[in-house]
This record gives C-alpha cells, structure tokens and sequence, in this order.
C-alpha cells in the first residue's frame, strides 16, 4: 500500500538499480518535465515520482533556506458533497467540521471503531464542499469508508475520488510566498496559515492553501484539469529563480517532515495505531461524537500505552524503519521512521515507546546493525524553528 | 562526476574498484556507484586485523535514502582502513578513486585477482 523510500540494508547492485526498477506505477501528469529537470525516479504506493533531481541534502537544504517546488501528486483529492456534507466529516473525523470556517482547512484523523488511524488528511472548507487529500494510495478506501458511514448514518452527503483529476504542486520555504506572489494578484498574505481559497495564479484558476509538511513557510496548489500542471511548474520555477528556486523530490520531502516530527501514514500508523498513540491528541476535538471516540475515552483513561517519540542520535549512526529501541539492554520499541538530519547532521529518529522511557533527555539505545547507537529523547520538532537563524 | 572508468584498475560487478600492489589491495567504489547513490552519509568500516571472505560483507555504505553493503571482493585480512570516512564519508563523492577509498586488504589467494574484472570489461557492464 503506502510504499517506502529508502532502500534498506541491500547490496549496492540493488541500490543502484532501485530507481531504475520500476513496473505498473502510476506516473505523474507532469513525469516527462521530471525528467527533463533531470529527475531520478521511485516508486512509492503505486506511483512512480520524483526522487531527487540534485541529491537529497542539497534540497532539503534548499527549501530550508529558499525555496524548493514540490510535485505532490501521488496524494490523493477527494470532495465531499451535499447538504450534509460537514455532518459527515464531523463524523468521521476527530474535528468537529462546523468549527472549521470556509476557506480555511484542518489536519486531522480517520478512524476506525476502535480507534486506530484509517488515514491522516487536511480537509479544506470551499463554500459548500469539502476537499480532503488522503495519502498516496488511500483514496478508494477513504471514499468507500465515507460513503458507507454516510449511507449507514442516513447523511446526505457523497465522498468522490477525483484524485486522477487533480495535480498537487507544493511550494515551501520561506521564500515561497515571494516566490508565488509574483504570479497572481491576490495577496497571499490575506491567505492566512491553513487558510484555503480559489485564486488566479499563474494564468488559471486553482485552489491554494497555506499548508505544507516541510515546516516551513509554504503553499500547495489543488491543480485541475493536470494539462495545465506544466505551465504552472515552469512559471513557478522561473519566478523562482532569483532565489535560487529549486524542484525537489520525495527523498528531501521525507527528510524534512522528520526533521518536523510530522507523521508519515504508512510508516507511523503501520500495525494499527490510535491518535493518542501517535501524539496527535492537539488535533482530537472531544466536544463531538465520532467514530473511534469511545475506544480512544477507554484508552486515555487507562494511560498505559506507547506514544511516538522523537529521537536525536549522540553515537554516530542512522537509525532506520524497523531498529530495535532498547533501554538498558532490553526491547522496549521500534523505529518507525529514521534517516539522517542534513540540518543536524546526525541520525535522528520516531517510535514508539512506553511513557517510561520518554521523559525528554533520557537516553536511549537504538540497534543498528547490532550495535547500539545511544539517542536521546526529544520534544518535537527534532530541528527548531529557529533553525535557520541559529545557522 | 559520473562514470569515470580507471584504466590501471581491477573491478567488480558489483561496483567495487582495486587497486593492487604486490600482495595489497586498496579497494573502494566506483564513480558510476557514488554518483548513483549520491550523498554518502555514513560509512562502516571493519576493524583492522579483520579476516574477509570473498562475497561476505566487507562494510556499509549509505546515502540519505539507502543502505548498502558492500563486499569483500578478495579473500584476506583487512591491513588498513580509511579513517577518514568516519568523520568525512563525502570523501568517497568527492574521490571515489583516491581520497574516497574504503580498506585495504592483504591478498590471501591471488587467483581470486585474475577473475576481476578490467576496465573494458566493468565499461561495457555500466
């Protein structure tokens, strides 16, 4: 389902030819201009997109310093309509959507009865419909989860996958407002943080929003009908310019939401895992019924569960998915996410443990190859936001 | 940078250079691999003193996004490794042929050498 970029632990003939590997993927309606910019690909839950195009450091710096332009594709577009269409949202979400004024959006969470993460999503208020951006190969399990709570709810409401209709460019860094606002006339500062609206931009009309999973000042572009994704990618990359704009693939993409503690689906909800779980409980609304709820009132209650933890290596090392988490020599979790920081330049690293084990500086032990490479425990974001001036 | 192809060495297909002087072996990978992998991040060098065997893991190389090992491409004992690449593991980006190698290994059968490939042979492979 939601597949994974790193290569892990393969001889170096299979690295190599990793992101050359690649069958019955999903390409991208702009894949030819990847390429052009010299793009090297992978494949990630279905999709075959842009991994890096210089290397993975120098982006991911890039967007921390400048500004760096996004394809984003691979996620999904789903509307929600009709009459009742903010019912059904605060019913399968952890929000409660009447709270959420239009044009502006919401991260939030889709559970199961029992508690546990379906899918991570913004969802984006638009006068009387409802855009949510489901993760990369979670669209037809969304949409089918939410017809059927409509349906079984008696809600007048239809979810609809539009995903192959739409494309998703995300600008980021902090020159991306500057950057963007030299191509439309409406001024991006009245575009407030998760605030969401129809704008010109560009020579189309699309819709933008101040969001992004970098951590950084940005906005993504909801791009229909995708023939006109090109044009929109070059004028961007030439407004740019000045600023040394930069494309950027999901190599970096992935190194910088770590580096912001933010989650990726596929790794951090992997086995099954409730908000409470994946510290997300700032994005649970109480004050309204939903699914999931009573389970995550009976686990809240009782306390004693595993929440994801940030780590920052001391030992030299790169924690990846999958490495033991040991504390005095005995298991006690396991890296859900890792890889190493090109802020910090060390190992850094999420997982889940036992609120024990967590008190902020407490050292622990992640097995790498064997050995143990101590890391100490964190409060997010791993990189701070005063990063850039510090440095 | 890309895929510059020394004449004077010995090569592999799985991507390792030699370099061989009498009974020693400077071993390390070659420019096509650490322009494939780009950003080398982090390396694991063995001890000196170690015992290898053609085929087994000689040491772990990883870029941002991938982990990959690297085998011994003779038989032998490790005589010396490149201290450097702990604190610069760039270095093999930077050099992959001089500054950029990884350990040097003491030949135990020099048979194993005549199977290696030459540079013709790794050129037309790449």
């Amino acid at each position: 389902m939601i597949g994974m970029i790193y290569v892990l632990s393969k001889s170096l003939n299979y690295s190599l030819a990793f992101t050359r590997k690649i069958s019955m993927s999903i390409k991208s309606p702009i894949y030819l201009l990847h390429k052009e910019l010299g793009a090297r690909f992978t494949e990630f839950a279905g999709f075959e997109m842009p991994i890096q195009y210089t290397s993975i450091k120098d982006e991911h710096l890039t967007v921390r310093k400048t500004v760096g332009l996004f394809d984003v594709s691979h996620m999904s577009n789903v509307w929600i309509t009709g009459e009742n269409a903010e019912d059904l949202l605060t019913l399968t979400t952890v929000e409660d959507a009447s709270k959420i004024k239009d044009c502006m959006s919401q991260y939030t969470a889709i559970l199961r009865d029992d508690g546990t993460v379906i899918d991570d999503t913004i969802f984006m208020h638009l006068g009387k419909k409802y855009m949510i951006i489901p993760n990369a190969g979670m669209a037809d399990q969304v949409t089918k989860w939410l017809n059927e709570k409509a349906e079984e709810n008696e809600i007048s409401a239809t979810a609809e996958n539009v995903s192959n209709d739409f494309i998703i460019l995300a600008v980021q860094g902090p020159k991306s407002r500057e950057t963007l606002q030299k191509l439309t006339k409406t001024d991006l500062k009245t575009v407030g943080f998760f605030g969401c609206q129809y704008v010109d931009i560009a020579g189309i009309n699309c819709i933008i929003s101040h969001t992004g999973y970098t951590g950084e000042l940005g906005f993504e572009l909801q791009i229909t009908p995708t023939n006109l994704a090109e044009d929109v990618f070059r004028k961007i990359l030439e407004a740019g310019k000045e600023f040394g704009i930069k494309p950027i693939g999901l190599g970096a993409r992935d190194t910088l939401r770590l580096e912001k503690s933010f989650i990726l689906a596929g790794n951090e909800f992997k086995g099954g895992r409730t908000p409470l779980e994946a510290v997300m409980s700032w994005t649970i609304n109480w004050d309204h019924d939903f699914i999931g709820k009573d389970s995550l009132l009976k686990q809240k209650e009782k306390g004693d569960y595993q929440r994801l933890t940030n780590l920052i290596c001391i030992d030299k090392g790169i924690p990846r998915p999958g490495c033991e988490i040991k504390k005095d020599g005995k298991k006690i979790g396991t890296v859900t996410s890792g890889t190493l920081s090109p802020c910090l330049n060390v190992g850094i690293a999420m997982g889940y443990v036992h609120p024990n084990f967590r008190e902020k500086e407490s050292i622990l032990e992640i097995i790498i190859r064997d050995k143990p490479v101590k890391a100490k425990v964190v409060k997010p974001p791993i990189v701070p936001k005063d990063w850039l001036q510090q440095n | 940078m890309g895929d510059e192809v020394r004449n004077n060495l010995k090569y592999t297909d799985s991507h390792e250079w030699l370099k061989i002087d009498d009974k020693i072996a400077k071993v390390g990978i070659t420019d096509h691999a650490q322009s494939e992998l780009t950003d080398i991040v982090f390396v694991e060098l063995p001890e000196v003193g170690k015992e290898v065997k053609k085929g087994e893991e000689l040491c772990v190389v990883e870029s941002v996004k991938s982990v990959s090992e690297i085998y011994a491409p003779v038989t032998g004992r490790i005589a010396n490794i490149n201290k450097k690449l702990e604190d610069a593991p760039e270095t093999i980006n930077e050099s992959p042929y001089d500054e950029g190698w990884l350990v040097e290994i003491e030949i135990e059968d020099e048979s194993e050498v005549k199977k290696l490939l030459d540079a013709e042979d790794y050129k037309r492979m790449i």
